[in-house]
């Protein structure tokens, strides 16, 4: 095994400087520095809601081909009514019972889903995590997340995990849908990294941008490979309080 | 029960490649879209020097790896992450299994990695009794086959679909079907389990980024996410170069890298890990391992001529644009890094005699280096390699290749630099010659090094009167008939 | 101010296709251009380079620096030629003496591909030809990617006189020749070679042109193994053509 201080002196030497004298990366700020992101986080805090509305008009037309369905809802009630609507509409695919599982986030719990009728089963992840989530989780055929930002340019939402917000939750069941606020959309990747440069996320995170697919059959392509084969995100415009 | 052998060399692999017809129409087909379309999302480029800029960012990297090495580690650990560094292939492998044994596992499940192939992780894990499955469809394809994969993108693109077909109705049990979306439903009902109740997950690294201290994995399937989400355990195996500084460095990349290997704006799914998960949360890795493996790398480091290829992002373009590579296919090149990539780091990796028929066996046309997202001077470097195979070059402990070639360019040497000798030479050619013109006018047969030539083509006869002499003579003509001193009948 | 230009006949053309030699005398000699043809050339050094070899190479680079010295123009019927000589000699002379190095780039800005020259440095895009007949291009690698020249031929080609250009599929993939490649590993070139015909002839031309005579050799070689009825010719026969038969 080798030390990590002899694995990083024998590739210095290998560039060709000192192979005992370490190189303080405080000495190299150009190899560590980036373009300066002020001017996209003004653009996207200074963008309407019309703006929005129109970046969501793009979002739609990018999910398209990627055979991401996109809803539009005024509300969280309008959300809800859709949510019902998919659930309804779509069938288990490993288990017989309609099971579904949330994200412990203030815009689920808004949704108020234990009141619909035709999921038999929620499953309410908690904060802290209740032990169960993990098989519930499998057993569930549709998960519910709330992604913190949409980018429209393509189609992609981002999924940030957090205690209550597990990763499986958008991954293992059959069917994903996204709860996205309209204020979090974004035009572009470029907005995106901006606003993760200033928040950085404390764990893991993923950019979503439909459901799972494959070309490795004759390359034709194939929707539905190990993740969701079907995903949705319900676009809620939240009137301000 | 595999069917699968080796070939004994790349000129025999190449041989196969072209007789099998299946091979033959998936790499047109490949070629024609992936290749073509490559070069069309250059053309399409909201910022046309954004591969300029790349390069440039990748090799201010790797001229500072020990730097940018050294903050992703910091970073890495800070998010109690563990971090291994592998010299060789051996201890990368080694410890893979010592994290298995620790941790008693009994099912590991692979996410698409080449660099796991490389170390030969599979095998002491299964060795040791430890199941491991792949879990991309295509490698889960080519591992039921018992077979090499033939591209760093798409393993099975060597496979048509009545194949895969009567492979999942024998492995799987299932009724045969040849509908692609039918087989894939087969493989994500065989492979859900699997994924779900792995102990442990072991993938690759598409591109960490030093300044965030995340590895990042790039993919469509889904079953990336799910070994390392699922299990409790997650190893990440990286190449000690395939590492971003800033996350500016790495939505470049990223944005390259979809684009040039499958002509998406973005994959399906781009997670970003660091260190295990929260405690407490129901899904997420206990422990999180890092494997930064050398394995030569470092060895290619140190030279300047051939630096320029840790750049390498491996979107695997190259392999669908090149005209030799498509007519030959992956497992021709004996190595799991096929292709014009293939042939200048196997070769670096391996062993250049070794390899030296990957050095030599393409034409240089310059389709690899036209569609590379981060400018790779491939056929500079392949240059670079069949220079050493010529006169020998102890410090990458290569020796002359093919001495008789070595001496006839020797007595070409001769030839060339005295326009005296060169005239004679091919003057003694031209009588030489007369015996094998055919009816045709052509020359169908040769022997010696040049017989190869002959073998599917005819060859012109040399000119009855070379460009020089026809100019020599017309020089003659219009001095005589300039009027000057008479001309004595001066010969040829 | 007569342009003046030595003439750089590649080996190829000059024992094997010295029709192409005097078809480039003939064009640039209407155009009013002044010849000269230092007789001692030999080769630019390309088979041996591209083998590896880049000693001996170096030695038939330097005959070949020291012969063009004091050309003002050098122009070569042969994309891979010229850029041997305009992207690899520096590389080969880049440690030698500045005087060596002068001239080296000196010799090496001064090279020039046939229908470059014609295009780019006379500024003519239209000789005096006649050429009835169905064409098709093939573009060489080292021409194309390497000297970055695909539409001064064409240009040139489709101001002929009675000449019908078609585009093949495909046109600028490589025939396969490669140098000792093909030798090394005729089948690998055989089938690309092969292709490329396959596409010649699906694109209905009765010829094939091109800039490089070491492709067109390559392709008319397998062209009369196949027994196929397509003709090659370069493109300098095509634009010295003034005879109503091809």
């Amino acid at each position: 095994m080798a030390e990590v201080n002899d694995f990083i002196a024998h590739i210095r030497s290998a560039l060709g400087f000192s192979l005992e004298n370490p190189r303080d990366p405080v000495q190299f700020p150009a190899l560590f520095s980036s373009a300066d992101t002020d001017e996209v986080l003004d653009r996207i805090s200074s963008r309407t809601r019309e703006d929005k509305q129109q970046l969501v008009v793009q979002f739609r037309e990018q999910a398209a081909p990627l055979k991401l369905n996109v809803h539009e809802a005024a509300e969280f009630a309008g959300a809800a009514k859709i949510i019902d609507d998919i659930i309804r509409e779509s069938s288990p695919e490993f288990s017989e019972a309609k099971e579904i599982i949330l994200h412990d986030h203030p815009d689920i719990a808004a949704l108020s889903l234990s009141n619909t009728g035709d999921a038999q089963i929620v499953h309410h992840i908690t904060s802290p995590t209740n032990t169960a989530a993990r098989e519930q989780t499998i057993a569930s055929y549709i998960g519910i997340t709330a992604p913190s930002w949409g980018v429209a340019d393509t189609a992609t939402v981002l999924q940030v995990t957090k205690t209550g917000l597990p990763r499986s939750t958008s991954l293992v069941p059959s069917i994903h849908i996204g709860v996205l606020r309209l204020e979090n959309m974004l035009a572009d990747l470029i907005e995106l990294y901006a606003v993760l440069k200033q928040n950085p996320p404390d764990s893991s995170y993923v950019f979503i941008s439909g459901p799972s697919k494959t070309a490795d059959i004759e390359s034709q392509l194939v929707h539905g490979a190990h993740g969701p084969k079907e995903m949705h995100v319900v676009v809620v415009d939240v009137s301000p309080e | 029960m595999s069917n699968f052998s080796a070939p004994s060399s790349y000129t025999e692999g190449a041989r196969r490649g072209l007789a099998d017809d299946t091979l033959q129409k998936n790499l047109q087909h490949l070629q024609n879209c992936y290749g073509r379309g490559a070069f069309e999302q250059w053309a399409g480029l909201a910022d046309p020097d954004l591969r300029d800029k790349v390069k440039r960012r990748r090799m201010e990297t790797l001229d500072n790896l020990d730097v940018v090495l050294s903050v992703l580690i910091d970073n890495v650990r800070e998010k109690n992450g563990l971090v291994y560094c592998a010299r060789t292939a051996e201890e990368a492998a080694s410890y893979c299994l010592e994290v298995a044994r620790k941790h008693s596992v009994k099912l590991v499940v692979k996410g698409k990695s080449m660099v796991s192939a490389e170390i030969g992780v599979d095998t002491l894990l299964q060795n040791e009794g430890i199941e491991v499955v792949e879990t991309d469809l295509g490698e889960y394809i080519v591992q039921l086959r018992q077979e090499p994969p033939s591209h760093i993108l798409g393993p099975s693109v060597h496979l048509n679909r009545r194949q895969v077909g009567r492979l999942f109705a024998d492995k799987l049990g299932i009724e045969y079907s040849d509908d692609p979306p039918t087989l894939t439903k087969a493989a994500r009902k065989a492979l859900r389990h699997k994924l779900l109740h792995a102990d442990m997950g072991i993938t690759g690294c598409n591109i960490a980024c030093a300044e965030t201290g995340e590895i990042s994995l790039v993919s469509n399937e889904g079953n990336i996410r799910m070994a390392t989400t699922m299990p409790r355990v997650h190893v990440a195996l990286m190449g000690l170069e395939r590492v971003a500084a800033t996350m500016e460095d790495h939505r470049d990349l990223l944005n390259l890298l979809t684009r040039a290997g499958a002509l998406q704006k973005i994959s399906t799914y781009i997670s970003f890990n660091g260190g295990p998960s929260p405690v407490g949360d129901p899904d997420g890795p206990e422990e999180f391992h890092l494997v930064l493996i050398d394995n030569g790398r470092s060895k290619i480091l140190a030279d300047p001529e051939f630096r320029e290829v840790l750049a390498c992002i491996r979107c695997g373009a190259c392999l669908n644009v090149c005209p030799v590579y498509g007519r030959i296919g992956g497992h021709a090149y004996k190595s799991i890094y096929s292709g014009p990539i293939g042939s200048v780091l196997t070769p670096l990796l391996y062993g250049i005699n070794l390899h030296a028929d990957l050095c030599k066996g393409e034409s240089l046309c310059g389709a690899c280096l036209d569609v590379c997202p981060v400018n790779n001077d491939l056929p500079r470097m392949l240059l670079a390699l069949r220079n050493k195979l010529a006169y020998g070059d102890p410090g990458w402990q290569t020796t002359p290749h093919k001495p008789s070639e070595a001496l006839a360019f020797k007595f070409w040497r001769m030839l060339v630099t005295k326009g005296a000798r060169y005239r004679f030479a091919l003057a003694t050619c031209s009588l030489i010659q007369r015996p094998f013109i055919a009816e045709n006018g052509m020359i169908a047969k040769l022997f010696g090094p040049a017989a190869a030539w002959t073998k599917d083509r005819d060859l012109p006869p040399l000119a009855k009167q070379s460009f020089r002499s026809r100019w020599q003579r017309r020089k003659k003509e219009q001095h005589s008939i300039n009027g000057d001193e008479d001309d004595n009948g001066r010969g040829q | 101010m007569t342009p003046k230009v030595s003439l750089f006949i590649q080996c190829l053309v000059d024992s094997l296709y010295p029709d192409v030699g005097d078809a480039m005398v003939s064009v640039l000699e209407q155009l009013g251009v002044s010849l000269d043809y230092p007789e001692a050339q030999t080769c630019c050094g390309q088979p041996a380079f591209n083998s590896g070899y880049s000693n001996e190479a170096k030695a038939a680079a330097r005959h070949f620096i020291e012969l063009f010295a004091d050309s003002e123009a050098i122009v070569c019927p042969s994309g891979s030629c010229v850029h041997m000589v305009r992207h690899y000699y520096p590389v080969l002379f880049g440690n030698e003496d500045e005087a060596t190095r002068k001239l080296t780039d000196r010799v090496a800005s001064r090279c020039y591909e046939f229908t470059e020259y014609l295009v780019d440095v006379l500024g003519v895009d239209k000789v005096k030809a006649r050429f009835p007949a169905r064409v098709t291009y093939h573009d060489s690698c080292h021409l194309l990617r390497g000297l970055k020249i695909a539409e001064q031929p064409r240009r040139l080609l489709s101001a002929v006189d009675g000449l019908e250009f078609i585009e093949m599929n495909d046109s600028d993939i490589c025939c396969g020749f490669g140098g000792t490649f093909s030798v090394n590993y005729p089948d690998i070139s055989t089938a690309m070679v092969d292709q490329k015909i396959d596409n010649i002839i699906a694109s209905g031309a009765e010829f094939v042109t091109g800039c490089d005579v070491s492709c067109l050799m390559n392709i008319q070689g397998r062209v009369s193994r196949r027994q196929e009825q397509i003709k090659v010719k370069h493109i300098a026969e095509i634009l010295a053509s003034s005879e109503a038969e091809p």
